[in-house]
């Protein structure tokens, strides 16, 4: 194998070690991965508490309805990054993968695999919050029709949630459910 | 070269674990920023408004801070109380 390429040498290297060794420290990266899902609604909730300071700003009389519905508008585009933060912490603390039975370069790739699915998080998130923004915006101006806002915004959030529902389930069949082992 | 063990390897790969979840800073720096920049923006507007402008923008802010602080906790546990290292 003098010839060898760098990835077969690099896999040559990780065979190396012990098998739960290998899938702690590929849990470990995930971990981190999915944390990277928190761009999203940091992006979005500081879009929506711009447009919060906007309407206050335009009609400061509106100032409490305005204000209601950037925090509802906002605790829904949080939601991408409490799922990130859920996928993180089972594989630090409740991590399934360790104990499965498998091929080990299988059950590492798809600790990392579960982790970098939650980044797609950050699309939710940055949506979610652009709605929430706009929301706030109109509530600003007109704040008698403040419940219409709320349903239109809270049913393009739902539609906005899809993709990363989708994230979570791959990532939990991943974690869980994982139907690559039985295929080797 | 002495050998690479298994809890060195762990180790090793938490730090980066680490380092990936503190990338999720990048979200709050941008929307605290626009935040911020919309506030400036309404108390130019209405400065007798500046009270309950600065309250709805810090309101705002506080909320977009949570994911970068999610980050920097699992950051924190891969560092400091790292779990994977006694799974071995």
């Amino acid at each position: 194998m003098e010839d060898a390429n760098f990835i077969v040498k690099f896999l040559d290297w990780l065979m190396t070690f012990d098998r739960k060794a290998l899938i702690l420290a590929a849990s470990a990266i995930g971990a981190g991965m999915a944390m990277i899902a928190g761009i999203g609604p940091g992006i979005g909730q500081g879009y929506a508490a711009g447009k919060g300071a906007e309407a206050v700003s335009i009609n400061p009389k509106a100032s409490k309805q305005a204000t209601l519905v950037m925090l509802l508008g906002a605790a829904v585009a949080e939601t991408s990054g409490i799922l990130a933060l859920v996928v993180s912490l089972i594989l630090l603390f409740g991590n399934p993968i360790v104990t499965q039975e498998g091929a080990v370069i299988i059950l590492v790739a798809s600790a990392l695999g579960a982790g970098i699915s939650m980044i797609a998080g950050i699309g939710p998130g940055i949506g979610q919050g652009y709605a929430a923004g706009k929301g706030t915006e109109a509530t600003g101006r007109r704040p008698e029709y403040q419940s219409n806002i709320i349903r239109a915004m809270f049913l393009g959030q739902a539609v906005a949630q899809t993709t990363g529902i989708y994230a979570l389930i791959i990532s939990l069949v991943l974690m869980f459910a994982n139907p690559l082992v039985k295929l080797l | 070269m002495e050998p690479i063990t298994g809890k060195a390897l762990i180790l090793a790969c938490s730090a980066i674990g680490a380092g990936l979840a503190m990338i999720a800073g990048i979200g709050p720096g941008i929307g605290q920023g626009y935040a911020a920049g919309k506030g400036a923006e309404g108390v130019g507007r209405q400065p007798e408004a500046q009270g309950d402008i600065v309250r709805t923008m810090l309101l705002g802010a506080a909320v977009a801070e949570t994911t970068g602080i999610y980050g920097l906790i699992i950051a924190l546990i891969l560092l400091f109380a790292n779990p994977l290292v006694g799974l071995l």
